[in-house]
C-alpha cells in the first residue's frame, strides 16, 4: 500500500495492523507526532488525513491506503513558517514541546477551517489535546493570532531579544 | 539585565514548531531492542517463585536481568548524603508496592519483550498492606520496610525532622484563642506528556551512551554508576531535552535497568513507559498528613504553633526525607511565628515511591497554612490581609529553622494583592514595609521574641 506524507509518496511495509504513529515514526523516520498515551487520550499525535486532524496512535495503517498525511514537517520549515507556526513562537505557546506538533496540525485544520478567533471555538476545536506545561491560555492566544491574520516578526535584536511587543507590534 | 521587560525568543522555539527538536525516543538507533519489566501484581507480597527460563528461550529475546545480575541491587536516592540505601533496583525477596520491578527483558521488538515478560514464571505469598500514613505506627500496623514504618536517619539519628523554637507552652498559655485544623492534599501524578523513556547503546570502545528524558542529569549519572559498581567514566550522558517532568523526572526510573540489558546483550536497548506504567509505577507528589494548632490572640497575632506532620513516602525513601526537611524549615509559609513545636515524620506504606513536584514538600504546607490563616481570621472576625500583614515576614525575622530573613517579601506581595483586588486596607497596613517590627503594629509580648535570632 502507498502513503502520501508531507507531499512524497511511500510503499509501506509495515504489516496492516500498524498503527500510522508507528509507521510514520519508525518506518519512515517523521518524528513529530509524539507518542503519549497510544490511546487517543491526550492529541499529541495528530497529524492531518486529508486535511483532517485525527490520532494517528488510533488508525491503523491497512486502513489509509492512498491517503494524503500532513505532519509538521510538511509546514514551514524555519525561515518559512507558517503563520500559525510563528504564532506560536511570537506568543510563547511551545514550553517543552511535547504537545505541539499536535496542536499545531489540529490549529491548521481549524484555521483552514474557517475558525476565527473566538477563544470559546478555538478551546472546543483544540480540546482533546493535552498540554501539561503552558496551562492553555498562550495556545489560545497564538492560535487566535493567527486566525485573525496577524503577522509576526520574529526578527531579534544584536542582543538577541525580539524586537517586536507582546501585541505584535514594533517595541 | 538587558532581558528584564525585554521579550526573549525560547532557543528551541522554532525548533519545536518546525518539529526538529529531538526527543529521547526520536534518537534514531538501528537494531535498538525493546525493554519490558516484569511488575509486582500486589502492593506488599513475598516472591516464593521466580523462574526466567521460559523467557530466556524465546525467540527474539537478547537478555533478561533479575536482582542476581545487578552488581549493588540495592541503593538510595540520598546515599550519596551517606545515608544508607533501602530500594532495591529489582525486587527479590520481597515486593512492597504494585507495580515494583521485578525482572526485565530486552527483545527485538515490543511484542516480543511483553510476551517474554508474560512467559516468566512467579508465584507470591500476599502480605497484609498498609496505605494510611495514620496507621503505621500502631503496635499491630504491617511491617512493611526494613526500617520500620518510619524513616530513621535525619540528623543525629533521629526518627523525625523536629523544630522547636522559643517557648511554645508560654505562648499557649498566653493564647486568647487555639485554632486546629487537619490538612490532607492528596497524592497527584506529575504526567508530563513524555514517559518516562531511555535509549543506551553499548560503544566499541566500552562505554555507554545514555539517552536520558532526566531533570537531574549528573544525579542520574551517579546512580546508574553506583548500581553497576563503575567510574563515571564508563557513561555518556545526553540529556536537555525533557518532555515534561515537574520532579517526577529526578528519580532515576530507566537508564540503569537499561544500561545492565545493553550490557547483558551487547544490544542497544530502548524503554518507553506506556501511560497505565506511568500512572500506576512511577513516583508521585506525596499525600500529606497535617495537624496545626496556633495559639493566637484576639487582634490576630500568631503566638506558636504546634504541628505534627506525616509524609507518606510509599515504600522506600528515594528523596523523601528531603522533602520532609524542606517541609519542616518552610512550615510557617510567609508568616514569622515566635514560638514553634515541630515534629514531621517520613513514613512507609505499601504506596508507590513518591518523590519530587513542584516545590517538593512546601506546597503542601502552603497550602495549609495559607487555609489556617484565614480560618483564625475568619473565627476572630477579622481581615484576613490584616492578619496576614500582622504576622508577614519582616527584615531580621527567622525562618523556624533559624535563618534571618534579609529580603522577605511578604507584606509588598499582600499589599499589591489587595491593591489588585481594590480590598481596603486601613492606613497603618497600606503604608506596612518589610523594614524591622518598630512601628505600633508590635505588641509588647513579641518585643522580645521576634527578630533577635540569639533567642531562639
Ligand atoms: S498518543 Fe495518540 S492520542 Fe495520545
Ligand atoms: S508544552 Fe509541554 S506539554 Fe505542552
Amino acid at each position: 500500500m502507498n502513503l502520501n506524507v508531507n507531499g512524497r509518496t511511500h510503499e509501506i511495509e509495515s504489516p496492516p495492523l500498524t498503527t500510522l504513529l508507528d509507521v510514520l515514526r519508525e518506518e519512515l523516520g517523521v518524528h513529530s507526532p509524539k507518542v503519549g498515551c497510544e490511546q487517543g487520550g491526550c492529541g499529541a499525535c495528530t497529524v492531518l488525513v486529508d486535511g483532517a486532524p485525527r490520532r494517528s496512535c488510533l488508525l491503523p495503517v491497512a486502513a489509509l491506503d492512498g491517503a494524503e498525511i500532513t505532519t509538521v514537517e510538511g509546514l514551514g520549515a524555519a525561515e518559512h513558517l507558517e503563520p500559525v507556526q510563528a504564532a506560536f513562537v511570537h506568543h510563547y505557546a511551545a514550553q517543552c514541546g511535547f504537545c505541539t506538533s499536535g496542536l499545531l496540525m489540529a490549529a491548521t485544520a481549524y484555521i483552514a477551517n474557517g475558525g476565527t478567533d473566538d477563544r470559546e471555538a478555538i478551546a472546543e476545536a483544540l480540546g482533546g489535546h493535552v498540554c501539561r506545561c503552558t496551562g492553555y491560555v498562550k495556545i489560545v492566544d497564538a492560535v487566535a493570532a493567527a486566525a485573525r491574520g496577524d503577522e509576526f516578526d520574529l526578527s531579534v535584536t544584536a542582543a538577541g531579544l525580539f524586537t517586536t511587543t507582546m501585541s505584535g507590534g514594533a517595541a | 539585565m538587558k532581558a528584564v521587560g525585554a521579550r526573549v525568543p525560547r532557543y528551541d522555539g522554532v525548533a519545536h514548531v518546525t518539529g526538529r527538536t529531538v526527543f529521547v525516543e526520536d534518537v534514531e538507533i538501528p537494531g535498538v531492542a525493546w525493554v519490558k519489566a516484569l511488575r509486582s501484581p500486589h502492593h506488599h507480597a513475598t516472591i516464593t517463585k521466580l523462574d526466567t527460563r521460559p523467557a530466556e528461550q524465546m525467540k527474539g529475546v537478547r537478555a533478561v536481568v533479575t536482582a542476581a545480575d545487578v552488581p549493588l541491587n540495592v541503593y538510595g536516592h540520598l546515599s550519596a548524603l551517606g545515608i544508607p540505601g533501602d530500594e532495591p533496583l529489582l525486587a527479590d525477596a520481597e515486593v512492597r508496592y504494585l507495580g515494583q520491578p521485578i525482572a526485565v527483558v530486552a527483545a527485538d521488538d515490543e511484542q516480543t519483550a511483553q510476551a517474554a515478560v508474560d512467559a516468566i514464571e512467579i508465584e507470591f505469598e500476599e502480605r497484609p498492606a498498609l496505605f494510611d500514613v495514620r496507621k503505621a505506627f500502631d503496635p499491630d500496623a504491617p511491617q512493611i520496610h526494613q526500617w520500620g514504618n518510619w524513616y530513621p536517619h535525619f540528623e543525629a539519628g533521629m526518627d523525625r525532622r523536629q523544630i522547636r523554637k522559643g517557648d511554645i507552652d508560654a505562648a499557649f498559655a498566653q493564647a486568647d484563642v487555639i485554632v486546629q485544623g487537619v490538612y490532607r492534599p492528596a497524592a497527584i501524578e506529575q504526567l508530563p506528556l513524555e514517559t518516562q523513556v531511555c535509549q543506551v547503546v553499548p560503544e566499541a570502545n566500552g562505554r555507554l551512551t545514555i539517552y536520558s528524558c532526566t531533570q537531574a542529569l549528573y544525579f542520574s549519572m551517579g546512580v546508574v554508576a553506583a548500581h553497576l559498581q563503575q567510574p563515571l567514566n564508563k557513561f555518556k550522558f545526553v540529556g536537555g531535552t525533557v518532555g515534561g517532568g515537574f520532579g517526577g523526572k529526578v528519580d532515576t526510573a530507566t537508564e540503569t535497568l537499561c544500561s545492565l540489558l545493553a550490557l547483558k546483550s551487547g544490544r542497544p536497548t530502548k524503554w518507553r513507559w506506556t501511560r497505565e506504567e506511568e500512572f500506576l509505577c512511577s513516583s508521585t507528589r506525596a499525600p500529606w498528613h497535617m495537624e496545626m494548632a496556633d495559639a493566637v490572640t484576639k487582634d490576630g497575632w500568631i503566638l506558636g504553633r504546634r504541628m505534627i506532620t506525616l509524609h507518606d513516602s510509599g515504600a522506600y525513601a528515594r528523596f523523601s526525607p528531603y522533602g520532609v526537611t524542606k517541609h519542616a524549615f518552610h512550615h510557617t509559609g510567609a508568616y514569622t511565628i515566635p514560638n514553634l513545636h515541630f515534629d514531621g515524620w517520613c513514613v512507609f506504606t505499601n504506596r508507590t515511591p513518591t518523590s519530587a513536584m513542584r516545590g517538593f514538600g512546601v506546597t503542601s504546607v502552603s497550602f495549609a497554612t495559607e487555609t489556617h490563616l484565614s480560618r483564625i481570621a475568619e473565627e476572630l472576625g477579622i481581615d484576613p490581609f490584616e492578619l496576614r500583614l500582622k504576622n508577614a515576614n519582616r527584615i531580621g525575622d527567622t525562618s523556624p529553622n533559624g535563618v534571618v530573613y534579609t529580603d522577605p517579601s511578604t507584606v509588598p506581595t499582600i499589599l499589591a494583592i489587595a491593591d489588585h483586588l481594590g480590598h481596603e486596607l486601613p492606613a497603618d497596613y497600606r503604608t506596612m514595609t518589610s523594614e524591622p517590627r518598630s512601628d505600633g503594629l508590635l505588641p509588647e509580648h513579641l518585643v522580645a521574641q521576634v527578630g533577635n535570632p540569639e533567642d531562639h
